[in-house]
């Protein structure tokens, strides 16, 4: 009797725990550039405010009926608030580590018409963010935790980027959890400062993703159900 | 003849500065994007990520191509695999760490079908049944040689990245490239902290590889190169 019960509560505790999906990234983009006035990849200057344009490449579940290749459309996003905390110095000089945290965020995904997205150089311009919030806004939400890395050893200049994302309105709003309770989802990426593959004026180019972090749905059960089961 | 000297040095000059000043930097061009997992394989040590002799390797899909490569998504499915990684040295640098791997590496992508092929499945604790199989199946249109290739980890933020020089060796579309412009380079942040990380995998993996521009080449002659080395 004791054993039955044991299994019983192991199946409970099995069918509540949330378990993550394991699928591809909500938004892919390819690229995306921060610019914020007076930064370099080393320091970043408190209270200035960085900002982030991109370019959605493709979309993946529960996003996956957008089609980012149609040519009649463009898919961006925005972000803007992210408020430097300033950067701090980690290591020697000769491997040294740039951790730049920022407070609040604001991030806004628009699909418009025609594709007229483009990373004119040093922004804001008048092309630059305006090209990436004209059209229907999709999907807006708070950035939290938001922090970039880099380093001054590494011969490609690369580093990265990662903030949590808590959605809060748009038009798709209902496909991430809905309004009343939005399902997370976590910016993310590598990034680089190469010239070679840089625009003058933006501090870094990004290569990232946001992942949808919904948990599996669970079904509400009751004690009487679940012995009604496995009698 | 004094008014026409100083004529003369102002010209000169000028040739001089137009010579010496740098030519402008050829943007170098998107070759892919690649977003997967990462894993160690084999795994010395596994309460420490990138110990010593852990050999490296990531599996994922590789959503974007461009040229020299030629691709069609609506009829395939892309993914790369990289593996012949393995940790050489290990620093510690405040909450971060610097592995580097000696190799060299490989980075290679795979066409197969949608439709009549193997889906790419992950699984858990690769490799396994079907990671790398399914990754690796259909046709391999390019493998790319990674070398100095070096992963930077913050372990308080259990976030990082790594690069590599990269280049084109092998593969069905490696007549696409030219013979000077098959060099190049990847990227890509790595995560701990999605939780789409499927069971046993270490890292969610973004990344990118770029070509150089084609090597520089200067026209000549017979006689040119005859005269230069008598």
């Amino acid at each position: 009797m004791r054993a039955r019960w044991i299994l019983l509560t192991a199946a409970l505790l099995v069918g509540t725990v949330a378990t993550p999906a394991t699928s591809g990234p909500v938004i892919d983009w390819d690229p995306a550039y921060f610019y914020e006035p007076g930064a370099t990849f080393s320091n970043s200057v408190p209270l200035s405010e960085m900002k982030i344009v991109g370019i959605i490449s493709a979309f993946g579940p529960p996003l996956a009926f957008l089609d980012a290749t149609d040519l009649s459309k463009d898919y961006t996003f925005y972000i803007y608030g992210l408020i430097s905390n300033g950067t701090t110095t980690i290591g020697p000089p000769a491997t040294q580590f740039y951790v730049t945290t920022y407070t609040g965020g604001t991030i806004e995904i628009y699909e418009g018409t025609p594709r007229d997205a483009v990373f004119d150089p040093n922004p804001p311009n008048p092309n630059v963010p305006s090209t990436f919030v004209n059209g229907t806004l999709l999907l807006s939400g708070t950035v939290s935790n938001f922090f970039t890395q880099t380093n001054n050893f590494t011969p490609f200049m690369t580093g990265n980027s990662e903030g949590n994302i808590a959605w809060t309105g748009g038009s798709l709003i209902g496909h991430v959890g809905g309004a009343a309770n939005p399902c997370p989802a976590l910016f993310t990426g590598g990034m680089t400062w190469l010239p070679s593959v840089n625009i003058a004026g933006y501090l870094f180019r990004h290569d990232g993703k946001i992942d949808h972090e919904c948990p599996t749905p669970t079904q509400s059960s009751t004690w009487g159900r679940m012995k009604s089961l496995y009698r | 003849m004094n008014r026409s000297i100083p004529r003369l040095l102002v010209a000169l000059l000028a040739a001089g500065a137009l010579s010496a000043a740098p030519a402008p930097a050829q943007a170098q061009s998107l070759l892919f994007d690649y977003v997967g997992f990462d894993y160690e394989f084999p795994d010395l040590n596994g309460a420490v990520f990138g110990d010593i002799g852990d050999g490296y390797q990531g599996v994922g899909e590789v959503p974007a191509l461009f040229g020299p490569l030629v691709a069609n998504p609506a009829t395939y499915q892309y993914t790369y695999y990289f593996d012949g990684l393995t940790a050489s040295l290990r620093q510690t640098v405040g909450p971060f760490i610097i592995i580097d791997y000696s190799g060299p590496g490989t980075l290679t992508i795979y066409e197969d079908l949608i439709l009549g092929g193997t889906a790419a499945d992950y699984g858990t604790n690769p490799p396994n049944g079907v990671a790398p199989p399914t990754f690796v199946d259909g046709t391999a249109i390019l493998v790319g040689k990674l070398t100095n290739f070096r992963f930077l980890y913050n372990t308080t933020s259990n976030t990082g990245s790594f690069e590599a020089d990269f280049e084109a060796i092998g593969g069905t579309q490696l007549g696409n490239f030219p013979l000077n412009q098959r060099l190049g380079w990847t990227f890509a942040g790595t995560t701990g902290n999605s939780t789409t990380i499927p069971t046993g995998y270490d890292h969610q993996v973004d990344g990118q590889t770029f070509l150089n521009p084609p090597t520089a080449t200067r026209p000549g002659t017979w006689g040119g190169l005859k005269a230069r080395y008598r």
